[in-house]
């Protein structure tokens, strides 16, 4: 049987549960503060391998 | 009566050669002996089992820690600019030090992915070579400046130079081959103390490993006999056999086909005899009086073809090739019916004349392969099948209800090769042929005897292409006096007819010893370049009074390869690994998938991807991980990939090695100068990608927010261009794996559980 004292805990981990959900929100709510998107250098390299001759001859006996 | 008495032998293919399938030789010669009573021939595939053994998590993990000692990021990144010299040195050890933890967690489960049904599902293939060629980078890293690739293994040393070759074999810090025998091969060796150790050297990528075991195994079983044979020694053997210091190597060497001189060979020494010079086609070392000497006895006569028994396979170890089927080499004919291309150097590797077994013997062996090994697919090995075979053999192998599929090379033979012939070796199992094409100038081909026709290659091209038979050309860039326009010209032919061609195996033109090209130079209009020092030289450079120098061909592969990657749906992006991979698209093929299906999906991955954009619920993939760099990764390969850089080190296939390339190199390629970036890699899609800092910051940001939709909506509707900016970053990011949705499952690779569950451990039979 749950006595009072085991309410007020569960009430007391809600709270907190419902404190960090808040805080993660604005945690991920925040996440551009401070970024200027806009004039960042947002390229992307990526390196297509040349294929030098020794790695074509596949069909060699 | 043959008597059979305690004789081991051990027959070894030394690393490197390719990792998805078995070669040929060894399985003929263990067959031969076995027929002539000796019932105790092992045989070993050190290439897949050092492949096998390097690219696993404990090795990989050594060579992690490795790298960070041999070559420490910090000290390679404290110049203002990167010089030539140090490139290939801070792409390892930058490239370890971003993917090595990913590579070590992956390894296992990529080889599954190749080895199991996975296979066959291309979002988990590619990402699976990109893992194993990637491991190998880490490997090569840790034993820099050596590089072991699915396709080649080269070192510092020249191996056109004896003293380097020697120097090499006792690298223990850069052979990386010299820890792997002394661990995982001398001691199984040394319990079998077999009488002869046969050595398969095909390749010249073979020729240190080959050497570096023979020296090891010649310190550890004195009475044991090292003999080596195969294509790269027919070409070079002779030198090398006379070479000071070989001797602490080999024994002796076998020129041409090996079955009967190895047989005389294991009868002489089972005997006890010391003289060996009635032993046809070999050249050995004669020790008697204490110093060794070098004695080439006269080539002996090559066997029956059609009396030699089928190959056995039997002790190779099939689990561990990275292919989920094994396709079994099988040889129809040795020697060329035709032997005029005055390119073509093979003869010297095989032996004079043409033998051929018979189309009922060759169904018949099929069939047992199949019986014994379970061989579904088979690769017959043939410089091209005359037109009476191309008529018999598909009618023995469907009498014979072989039910295999098959590939080989092929001669344009059109009276062979009609609509109904074509239609006839589909039925039989054929899924893909080779044609020499060369090049589309008729000068040329004529030069090089290849006595077709344009009009009669692209003929028969089109009828197999009909009848469901995937085409592939040989294509050659840089014959003597062949200009760049000519070039250009086969690369636009070759372009045009990309629906009837699906593969181009392009060569850039090397003069041999043995060619036509290099005995009558002035045939060709060209002026053979000796070099003196080099005392094992095969290839030579030369200089052309017209046409393209060597360098201009070399850049001329760049361009003709960029113009096939443009055009063949096979070679765009990703594809290409399956034409990388000896038979891993052949396998599609063989598995009912037909040509224009297969090239279909080709497109419609690479157009898939491309057109990929930004959506709310892109995450930053949980494999990602990045460091910062201090010079940019791209420009940096770029530079590594220029055709001057590429002929700074020697290639231990062509055996070519341009001595002042290195200073040319260093004089012409551009230092790159320093800047802030961060490497990226993925340790799902297994790929690398280079951002600047403001990238990572967006990343930590998208982290932060979880998915784009949030952290797009956090930015609210004050600025447009930020948004824009963000989403196209994201878009990027998804197109290379590095962002993933979060809603609906993306195909993406399996777990480790998920892939052991698929994997059929009876998938190499």
């Amino acid at each position: 049987m749950p006595t009072k004292e085991n309410e007020n805990e569960h009430k007391d981990a809600q709270a907190r549960e419902a404190d960090a959900e808040k805080a993660a929100g604005a945690e991920k709510a925040n996440a551009a503060e401070g970024l200027d998107f806009a004039n960042m250098d947002l390229s992307v390299e990526s390196v297509e391998e040349r294929i030098s001759p020794s790695e074509t001859n596949v069909f060699d006996k | 009566m043959i008597q059979s008495t305690a004789f081991p032998v051990s027959l070894v293919f030394p690393p490197q050669g390719h990792f998805t399938q078995p070669y040929l030789a060894l399985p003929c010669l263990k067959a031969w002996l076995q027929d002539k009573g000796f019932d105790d021939v092992e045989l070993r595939d050190l290439s897949v089992e050092a492949y096998d053994h390097f690219l696993s998590p404990e090795y990989l993990a050594w060579a992690k820690d490795r790298v960070a000692e041999r070559l420490p990021l910090a000290e390679l990144e404290s110049g203002e600019s990167l010089p030539f010299r140090d490139m290939r040195a801070w792409r390892a050890a930058a490239e370890s030090a971003v993917s090595a933890d990913a590579l070590i967690e992956r390894i296992d489960e990529a080889k599954n992915v190749l080895r199991s049904e996975a296979f066959y599902d291309r979002d988990r293939y590619v990402p699976a070579v990109r893992a194993l060629y990637h491991g190998l980078r880490l490997v090569s890293a840790a034993h820099y400046p050596s590089e072991l690739t699915p396709h080649n293994f080269t070192m510092r040393y020249a191996n056109d130079r004896s003293n380097e070759v020697l120097a090499a074999t006792i690298d223990g810090e850069e052979n990386p081959f010299v820890r792997f025998f002394a661990e995982q091969v001398l001691p199984d060796l040394v319990k079998r103390r077999p009488r002869v150790l046969g050595l398969s050297v095909i390749y010249g990528s073979q020729l240190v490993p080959a050497l570096t075991l023979g020296r090891m195994v010649k310190e550890a079983l004195p009475d044991c006999h090292v003999t080596a044979g195969g294509g790269f020694l027919a070409y070079i053997g002779e030198k090398l056999m006379n070479a000071p210091g070989m001797d602490a190597c080999l024994d002796s060497m076998i020129f041409h086909e090996g079955e009967a001189p190895l047989e005389k060979l294991c009868v002489a020494l089972r005997a006890g005899e010391s003289d060996l010079s009635e032993i046809g086609s070999l050249t050995w070392f004669d020790r008697r009086g204490g110093k060794a000497t070098a004695v080439a006895n006269p080539s002996g006569h090559p066997v029956k073809l059609d009396s030699a028994p089928v190959p056995d396979f039997d002790g190779l170890p099939w689990d561990k090739y990275f292919s989920p089927e094994v396709v079994v080499p099988y040889d129809i004919n040795r020697g060329c019916y035709y032997g005029e291309c005055t390119f073509c150097t093979l003869p010297t590797v095989i032996g004079p004349g043409y033998r051929t077994r018979k189309a009922s013997t060759i169904a018949e062996h099929v069939v047992q392969l199949r019986d014994a090994v379970g061989a579904k697919h088979v690769n017959f090995i043939t410089d091209c099948m005359p037109p009476g075979m191309i008529q018999d053999l598909p009618d023995q192998l469907i009498e014979a209800e072989a039910n295999v599929t098959w590939w080989s090379d092929a001669r344009v033979e059109p009276r062979a090769y009609t609509t109904e012939g074509a239609k006839k070796l589909y039925d039989s199992g054929c899924r893909k042929l080779l044609f020499g094409f060369e090049t589309v100038t008729p000068r040329l081909l004529k030069m090089m005897k290849k006595g077709q026709s344009l009009k009669s290659t692209i003929e028969v091209a089109s009828n197999c292409a009909d009848a469901g038979i995937s085409v592939t050309f040989y294509a050659m860039v840089g014959f003597p006096s062949e200009t760049r326009a000519e070039a250009q010209a086969t690369l636009a032919f070759l372009q045009e007819h990309s629906n009837v061609v699906r593969e181009v195996s392009l060569q850039t033109f090397h003069i041999d010893e043995v060619a036509q090209t290099y005995r009558e130079p002035e045939k060709f209009g060209i002026r053979i370049l000796d070099d003196p020092a080099a005392d094992l030289q095969l290839y030579h450079d030369y200089e052309s009074e017209v046409g393209m120098t060597s360098e201009e061909a070399a850049e001329m592969f760049e361009e003709m390869m960029a113009g096939l990657r443009a055009s063949l749906p096979l070679f765009s992006g990703d594809n290409i690994f399956y034409f990388m991979q000896k038979s891993h698209y052949f396998l599609h093929l063989a598995k009912g998938t037909l040509p224009d299906d297969f090239v279909a999906a080709c497109r419609e991955r690479a157009s898939a991807r491309e057109a990929r954009g930004a959506r709310p619920d892109l995450a930053p993939s949980p494999g990602l991980t990045s460091i910062g760099i201090a010079y940019p990764y791209g420009k940096v390969v770029e530079t590594l990939g220029h055709p001057l850089a590429r002929a700074a080190r020697p290639d231990f296939l062509t055996g070519r090695f341009v001595a002042d390339a290195e200073g040319l190199a260093e004089s012409r390629l551009e230092p790159v100068a320093a800047g802030q970036r961060v490497l990226c890699y993925d340790a799902i899609a297994c790929d690398f990608v280079e951002l600047a800092p403001d990238g990572l910051r967006a990343l930590d940001a998208l982290r932060q927010a979880g998915t784009l939709g949030v952290l797009t909506d956090s930015l609210g509707a004050k600025s447009s261009a930020a948004r824009d900016n963000l989403e196209a970053f994201a878009a990027r990011l998804y197109q290379h794996d590095l962002l993933v949705p979060t809603l609906v499952p993306a195909s993406r690779s399996a777990t480790p559980a998920e892939t052991a569950t698929q994997t059929d451990p009876s998938h190499a039979h």
